[in-house]
């Protein structure tokens, strides 16, 4: 017996112990097995009744003494493993072969649902009363075990930790075999489960939350309660919670189940893919295509509302998460987590809920950002109204910190989207401007829109009409877009001016004389470049978005701008028949500010110019009525200096302007004469020199029936007038007489035609015959009534303008040069583009030196290639024989 | 009554015309600057900025001269002509 008690303790290793057996000890041993096993399958088979049978306690103390304890207990377990495998397990999973084809499953019809949460409520409960049935079976093994050395109270915690060994053995067991067999589609069938519950339970929380505005209308706090804090108010969600218990418990029961099963990462791999569903459809739901409003804190409150408030009761449920998942976060006593099951939400939040929180808003988060990213494009286009979706946009980023997310994804919209043959180059303008604004928001230190804005800018650059919108909408408002979103009628210009004064308001601090203070408020203000910064691009000038910096980058330099700026302001000052300039005085100021005065010279003194000619037009009146002029002198027509207004201009100062000869009729052209002679007698010795094309002239034609006024062109006014002697002229004849080549006066003459004043035929030598259409036969004609007063600017329609447009400019510039590329090259031979820029670059330093840019010498030459003076092969230009 | 075009009391005639200084050089001798345009020291031309004609019939800039003259003492010459300046009545 000395060696059996000593074989307790190392019964495997003692091979000592073999020699003490006899034949009469092996068949008691024998013995005890074989009733040890049959008592084993009875309890297991669920035959015996569950009390400790003193047989079956002998036959252990039996076998126990000989050493043989590891073996009964794994024989136990053993077939404790083989019947579980058999009553439980494949009965459990046999429930769920049904969803075999899930695929096809169609879990929207709520029968179907029902049926299956029935199906899972059943077999958790049977394979659940399964387990604690086996595990009560255990309970008597172990009692057993203990009644075989109840005397040794020295082994009781021996006997304890055993007794832990086995359960935790058990749990394994039962786990691993379900583990093993596990049906594929049993993940499904939890996820569609616990989908339908949360879907039940939203709408019951909106159901609940609906009574619960009306009934909180008053009191004002609910709000502040539901978003700012995890707490849950006790009085508030009472209700709400009450009203669903039933189904949190439900669903408790069906996770405390799964758990017990040791299916715990299954069960919350459901639950949670469930509730980020539930979440993406709500996030989608709200967001969708309506940019108007911010979404972010209703989906703040909606995820407080509705997935928090079912985790908490479901963690609630559970006994809270102590057990497994922060054992040593100490926030409460077990006792603790188990009151705040009975009075919901009494407690702080713990950690597990606290850490869902943050996950389940990360995540909705992200979602509204990728929605919103995806459709940033659409968000832009109606920028100024879709502000509240950047404002959430810019709060996603700042928690998920995927910038570069967005700068791809707008990229590739843009270049898709924007980019094309298609978009007029106002609405990309338009686009770009929009986007500067929005992404300033976004990003105030103007990294990504770098990034962004390049691509457009880089479209831009080739494009001819650039510059051209760009001055438009720069000093027009609409920007020549009546129907666009900035037709408000204020400039682009203006409106960046009162964004430059706002700013200069909000950071008067970048001052470098601020007191310490402020330098120690700054320092504590700043924040790091983002990490996609370029390191080359120093920091400090990306303080403020320069939309007027980003806009002239587009073009490359100013000076460009200014120019083009130029020829439109004389355009426009060429046209106007009286002298007020108020808004282009503006508009250079507003220019002075941003380009500087100096750059700005020639237009001041375009504008100078009006407001000269005014006070002259002025005094030269005011010489005439001194020394009154003999009738007789004005001419039979009764014209007199009181019909002539002029604008004198400081040519030098002013773009080329188109000189064309014409003949105005002679009583006008002796008030030019006549004219000028007075602003020779007032301003000697200077000079006049009339622009007869240009200006406008506001004529009344009086027919026998109807009267009708005009503003044109003096072209249009001198072929007019050619009519009032004469009712019909040919071409060739009217065009002697008017001073213009045949094809000038054939293609203007046409607005005379169009409006029904002269009519055209055809003679048989080829010449076109005109004829004053002396009454209006046709009853169909606008201006058909007598006297209407028709108002008419003459647009030029053929591109007619009285200043030469830059390209024409450059041209004529471009010409001085002819000479020497045609000498270089018949020195040369051939040239590549840069050779012939770069020589021109070193020799032309004369007056005027050469200062074009690569694109403009290419322009040129390409000019020369089709006029054919030269040739280009493989990037060398030859002279062409 | 035959049809007639009526360049009465409501036509108006806006002609456009560009002064010049009638010298009979393009620049100023002094400045190179053209004497319809001004002298680099000012910034508008015209009035702001006039012309002045010597005894000899050179013309300059009015500040052109002046800058000139006050430089020679004690009598200032053309700078074209080299004859003695007298500004021209």
């Amino acid at each position: 017996m000395a060696a059996a008690e000593s074989s307790l303790a190392s019964p495997m290793c003692n091979l000592a112990i073999l020699d003490s057996l006899n034949k009469n000890s092996v068949g008691e041993m024998t013995d005890s097995w074989n009733a040890f096993c049959l008592a084993t399958e009875n309890l297991l088979g669920g035959g015996g009744e569950l009390s400790l049978d003193p047989n079956f306690v002998s036959d252990v103390r039996n076998l126990c003494s000989r050493g043989l304890e590891s073996l009964i207990v794994e024989h136990f377990l053993c077939s404790v493993e083989e019947t579980f495998e058999k009553n439980g397990a494949s009965r459990f999973w046999k429930h769920f072969g049904v969803y075999r084809d899930s695929a096809i499953l169609d879990m929207e019809d709520p029968d179907q649902q029902s049926a299956m949460q029935d199906i899972l409520h059943k077999a958790l409960e049977e394979i659940i009363s399964e387990k604690q049935y086996q595990e009560k079976c255990l309970l008597m093994l172990v009692h057993a075990l203990e009644m075989c050395r109840g005397s040794k109270s020295e082994e009781q915690t021996y006997l304890k930790t055993e007794r832990n060994y086995l359960f935790s053995k058990y749990q394994l067991t039962t786990a691993s075999v379900l583990m093993a067999s596990i049906p594929r589609q049993f993940p499904d069938v939890l996820r569609w489960y616990f989908k339908g519950r949360l879907e039940e339970l939203s709408a019951m929380m909106a159901r609940g939350s609906e009574n619960d505005s009306e009934l909180h209308e008053d009191d004002g706090m609910d709000l502040d309660c539901k978003t700012a804090e995890m707490d849950i108010d006790g009085t508030h969600h009472h209700k709400s919670t009450l009203g669903n218990s039933k189904l949190v418990r439900n669903i408790g029961v069906v996770v405390r189940d799964l758990r017990g099963l040791g299916l715990t990462s299954i069960a919350e791999d459901a639950y949670a893919s469930a509730i980020f569903l539930l979440l993406k459809a709500k996030v989608h739901e709200l967001a969708g295509d309506e940019f108007r409003f911010s979404v972010l804190e209703s989906i703040k409150g909606w995820i407080q509302a509705v997935p928090l408030q079912f985790l908490h009761a479901l963690l609630a449920y559970l006994g809270e998460s102590k057990s497994y998942e922060s054992p040593s976060s100490g926030l409460k006593s077990p006792l603790a987590s188990h009151l705040s099951f009975t009075h919901h939400g009494t407690g702080i939040p713990s950690e597990g809920l606290v850490r869902w929180q943050l996950r389940l808003e990360y995540f909705a988060y992200e979602t509204l950002q990728d929605l919103r990213i995806a459709k940033l494009f659409e968000i832009i286009v109606d920028y100024p109204d879709s502000s509240p979706a950047i404002e959430d946009l810019k709060l996603c980023l700042e928690y998920t910190g995927q910038h570069s997310k967005l700068v791809e994804s707008f990229i590739a919209a843009l270049k898709y989207r924007l980019l094309t043959a298609g978009a007029s180059t106002n609405d990309i303008l338009h686009q770009y401007v929009s986007t500067i604004k929005a992404l300033r928001t976004i990003d105030p230190a103007g990294v990504f829109l770098e990034a962004v804005g390049e691509p457009i800018r880089e479209y831009l650059r080739g494009r001819k009409d650039t510059i051209k919108c760009i001055v438009t909408m720069l000093t027009d408002g609409a920007g020549g877009n009546p129907s666009g979103p900035g037709s408000t009628g204020d400039s682009l210009l203006e409106e960046l001016n009162r964004d430059e004064e706002n700013q200069e308001n909000s950071s008067l601090d970048d001052d470098a004389n601020t007191d310490d203070k402020q330098a120690w408020i700054n320092a504590q203000s700043w924040e790091p470049d983002p990490v996609e910064a370029d390191p080359l691009k120093g920091g400090r000038y990306r303080r403020k978005v320069d939309i007027l910096g980003m806009i002239v980058s587009i073009i490359g330099s100013k000076d460009q701008l200014v120019n083009e700026y130029r020829v439109m302001l004389a355009e426009k000052l060429l046209n106007k028949s009286d002298y007020d300039i108020d808004s282009e005085i503006r508009t250079l100021e507003l220019l002075k500010i941003h380009f500087g005065e100096s750059s700005m010279q020639k237009c001041e003194i375009m504008l100078n110019d009006l407001i000269d000619s005014k006070r002259t037009n002025t005094n030269i009146k005011a010489t005439l009525k001194l020394q009154p002029q003999p009738v007789a002198d004005v001419g039979e027509h009764e014209l007199s200096l009181d019909n002539l207004n002029a604008t004198i201009i400081s040519s030098n100062f002013w773009p080329p302007i188109q000189d064309e000869a014409l003949i105005i009729p002679g009583p006008v052209d002796r008030l030019l004469s006549d004219y000028a002679k007075r602003f020779n007698e007032i301003k000697t010795p200077r000079k006049l020199l009339w622009k007869k094309n240009l200006g406008t002239v506001k004529l009344e034609l009086q027919f026998e029936d109807r009267t009708l006024q005009f503003s044109v062109t003096p072209l249009h006014a001198s072929i007019i007038s050619q009519f009032e002697d004469q009712t019909s002229w040919t071409s060739k004849n009217l065009a002697a007489a008017v001073g213009v080549p045949v094809d000038v006066l054939n293609r203007r003459i046409y607005f005379w035609i169009n409006k029904g004043i002269l009519a055209e035929s055809i003679q048989e030598s080829g010449d076109h015959k005109f004829t004053l259409v002396e009454a209006l036969v046709e009853s169909g004609k606008t201006g058909a009534n007598t006297g209407s007063c028709e108002e008419l600017l003459v647009g030029d329609e053929e591109g007619e303008t009285s200043v030469a447009s830059v390209e024409d400019q450059l041209r004529k510039e471009m010409t001085v040069y002819e000479k020497f590329i045609t000498g270089m090259l018949t020195n040369f031979g051939s040239m590549a583009l840069d050779r012939i820029h770069n020589t021109l670059k070193m020799f032309c330093i004369g007056d005027p030196p050469y200062d074009k840019s690569l694109q403009q010498l290419q322009g040129f030459l390409t000019g020369l290639v089709a006029e054919e003076k030269l040739e280009l092969r493989d990037g060398m230009y030859f002279l062409k024989k | 009554c035959r049809a007639q075009e009526n360049e009465s009391q409501d036509s108006t005639w806006h002609a456009v015309a560009s002064w010049t200084w009638d010298a009979q050089d393009e620049t100023c001798g002094i400045c190179r600057m053209a004497f319809d345009g001004c002298c680099p020291d000012c910034k508008l031309p015209g009035d702001d900025c006039p012309l002045i004609w010597g005894s000899c019939n050179h013309a300059f800039h009015l500040h052109c001269i002046l800058k000139w003259v006050n430089s020679q003492t004690p009598q200032a010459h053309c700078p074209m002509c080299r004859r003695e300046w007298q500004f021209k009545g």
